[in-house]
């Protein structure tokens, strides 16, 4: 396992550190002249670099903490995806960065601007929240106007309105489907208008919130190819999805939440080279199995068996072949393959396996169930050598990811 | 806020949400005048007698408007809570508040452009009870002529103020249910529960009270203060203090609430 990889290590030098205590002026940059000023003027510099930023954000319901001392870090110009179970804290963290709540402690800065004042930064943030919300009985056009015309886009000229609405309507392919109401949308086009009227300022700070809901999978690919172009551009867009596998092949950065408090933030790369690569091997003959084994451990390789069922996904799991975990990269895979051929022990199979981000969030969130559990009960022996749940993750990681 | 106001007509003028208000205020105020001048001739619901004579003098020409008061008082009560509370239950609140931070600003766009829809509502009920009067009074033996005088018209005019006054007033409860209860069918049935039978019921029972609930003065303006002891200018002094302590706490509780769903 690799300690000290995660983003306390990679993060640019101009990274922020954790507040003072004393610290309370809420997103206060402001340069002093005096020499108690001087921490405070570094603070500013380091969060510059930083789309969204908090320290110690926190929201309490009664005795329930929603969010707890979050410490959030949105590099400008990332995609960055905002990740964690339902009840995570996901919704109320975007309620308060988007002026809708109040936090109960913290404080925290947009493009820039404190969270306490909203109406400096919330003209250039494009939002979706908790899924599009429009009037039912007003056209999609319509609904874009109302908030084009709350917005002043365009001034008092309708022209300009209506050519930004036609724009971001083409943007999301709802060109056609403008003048029906939005009571007729089926729920990937009210996706779809959602995110048009998320992109009608010309957003610094695009913020969804669970975009891809309801989406065919042609639509999830627009939208990715959308939100990837959007980045490209240099907008900032900070997504929360349920859909791993969407944020894994989009986000070059990511958040993980867990009751309200941080498992992880950094690059997911970072993340995903922290876990654990494994190699499943499958000897033709269920007797060579514990000589490879053997074989594997006197060269000094992480080794587990497990005689009870096949591979992981394997199409006939119900074989109860016998198999040998090694934990290494996928690079010694043809090394292994050559050992067991010098010891005369045909394979029947040899795979990698590298944990994608779903697995390694069911595993850090501890929701490992259905066919994740079932696979990794397959793995464990009786040496317990199945990672406990939160293993994987550096501490920097696995708490704050403090940057 | 200009902003506000302007971006507030593009839900009020939704075909279905105006042809309902219009569909009601035309009713209530084909209803108020068939039966004034369907009336003459009998007693009214205080036991006064309704005459011809009455019902010929300059302010004749709104008696049937002002006769449905309460029904107008109940469509702008309505028309205000659906879309304030609306907008809480659709979640295009949202959506507003991120387009519009300034929580003030944008609770007092909406409330202009509500204000001036309650208003342009009681212009076409006034304006359709008039013409149905006219057609009426002939039927009814009822003479006109002093409608068309000078105080004909300046009657008109006070009619129609002390109707939107009236009107407003209703909206106003509308507006401070709507916030603090945030779902339109929450809203309009606490709002209408206090104004019509609570409030009636307090009166009845015990008639100084009429002096000091609000929806009793607000009805009292909208008809021109013609049931109190209570001089018009008092009535329409507390009513409006009223009113302004409801949107004033309106207010504060929308600027301060966290809008959490």
């Amino acid at each position: 396992m690799t300690h000290g990889t995660g983003p306390n290590a990679t993060r640019s030098p101009a990274a922020p550190q954790p507040a003072a205590a004393s610290s309370t002026a809420a997103g206060s940059t402001g340069a002093s002249r005096s020499p108690q000023a001087r921490p405070r003027r570094a603070r500013g510099l380091a969060r510059s670099d930083a789309a969204i930023w908090t320290r110690g954000l926190t929201k309490s319901y009664g005795e329930r903490r929603a969010v707890d001392h979050l410490d959030l870090h949105v590099p400008r110009g990332a995609l960055s995806g905002f990740v964690g179970p339902n009840g995570a804290g996901k919704s109320t963290t975007l309620r308060m960065l988007l002026g809708l709540i109040r936090p109960t402690a913290g404080r925290g800065q947009v493009l820039g601007e404190p969270i306490g004042r909203p109406d400096r930064y919330l003209h250039r943030v494009g939002a979706m929240i908790e899924g599009p919300t429009f009037h039912p009985g007003l056209s999609g056009r319509r609904n874009l106007d109302q908030l084009a015309v709350l917005r002043g886009i365009g001034g008092h000229r309708g022209e300009r309105r209506r050519r930004r609405v036609d724009e971001v309507l083409a943007q999301v392919g709802l060109s056609e489907r403008a003048k029906d109401p939005f009571s007729s949308y089926s729920l990937g086009m009210k996706q779809r208008l959602g995110i048009a009227a998320a992109l009608l300022p010309e957003p610094c700070l695009l913020i969804l919130d669970e975009p891809t809901n309801g989406l065919d999978p042609a639509g999830i690919r627009e939208i990715r190819a959308l939100l990837g172009q959007l980045a490209g551009a240099g907008m900032t867009v900070f997504v929360s999805s349920h859909l791993l596998t969407e944020v894994e092949q989009i986000c070059d950065h990511l958040v993980m939440l867990d009751r309200g408090r941080m498992l992880f933030q950094g690059h997911v790369t970072e993340l995903l080279a922290a876990e654990d690569p494994r190699i499943h091997l499958v000897p033709e003959l269920d007797g060579d199995a514990r000589r490879l084994a053997g074989l594997l451990d006197e060269a000094g390789l992480r080794v587990e068996i497990d005689m009870r069922i096949g591979p992981p996904d394997a199409v006939a799991a119900t074989e109860h072949r016998p198999v040998i975990t090694v934990h290494a990269p996928e690079g010694l895979a043809a090394d292994l393959n050559r050992l067991a051929m010098s010891a005369g022990i045909a394979l029947r199979s040899l795979r990698a396996h590298r944990p994608n981000l779903e697995e390694t969030f069911l595993r850090v969130t501890g929701e490992i169930d259905g066919d994740l559990a079932r696979s990794e009960e397959g793995l464990a022996v009786p040496d317990g050598s199945v990672p406990p749940v939160g293993a994987g993750l550096g501490p920097a990681q696995s708490r704050g990811g403090a940057t | 806020m200009i902003n506000a106001f302007r971006a507030e007509w593009v839900p009020l003028f939704r075909p279905r949400f105006l042809l309902g208000t219009l569909g009601a205020v035309l009713g209530c105020s084909v209803l108020g005048t068939m039966l004034t001048f369907l009336s003459v001739g009998h007693n009214d619901f205080d036991g006064d007698p309704v005459t011809a004579a009455a019902l010929s003098h300059p302010s004749g020409m709104v008696q049937g408007a002002q006769a449905v008061s309460i029904l107008l008082g109940v469509v702008a009560l309505s028309v205000v809570a659906a879309s304030l509370a609306g907008d809480h239950s659709h979640g295009t609140l949202r959506n507003q508040l991120v387009a519009q931070p300034h929580r003030a600003r944008l609770l007092g766009g909406k409330l202009v452009a509500l204000a001036l829809f309650v208003v342009l509502v009681v212009a076409v009920a006034v304006v359709v009870s008039v013409a149905l009067s006219f057609g009426l009074a002939p039927v009814a033996g009822v003479s006109t002529s002093a409608w068309l005088s000078a105080s004909g018209i300046a009657a008109l005019g006070a009619g129609f103020l002390n109707l939107c006054i009236g009107s407003l007033g209703y909206a106003a409860v509308g507006v401070l249910a709507a916030i603090l209860l945030r779902g339109p069918a929450a809203a309009i049935a606490v709002s209408l529960a206090y104004a019509l039978p609570v409030e009636m019921l307090i009166s009845r029972i015990y008639r100084p009270a009429r002096d000091w609930l609000p929806v009793q003065l607000m009805q009292e303006v909208a008809t021109g203060g013609t049931t109190f002891t209570m001089p018009y200018a008092d009535a329409l002094l507390r009513g409006v203090l009223y009113a302004a302590a409801m949107l004033l706490v309106a207010l504060v509780f929308f600027r301060r609430r966290d809008m959490t769903s």
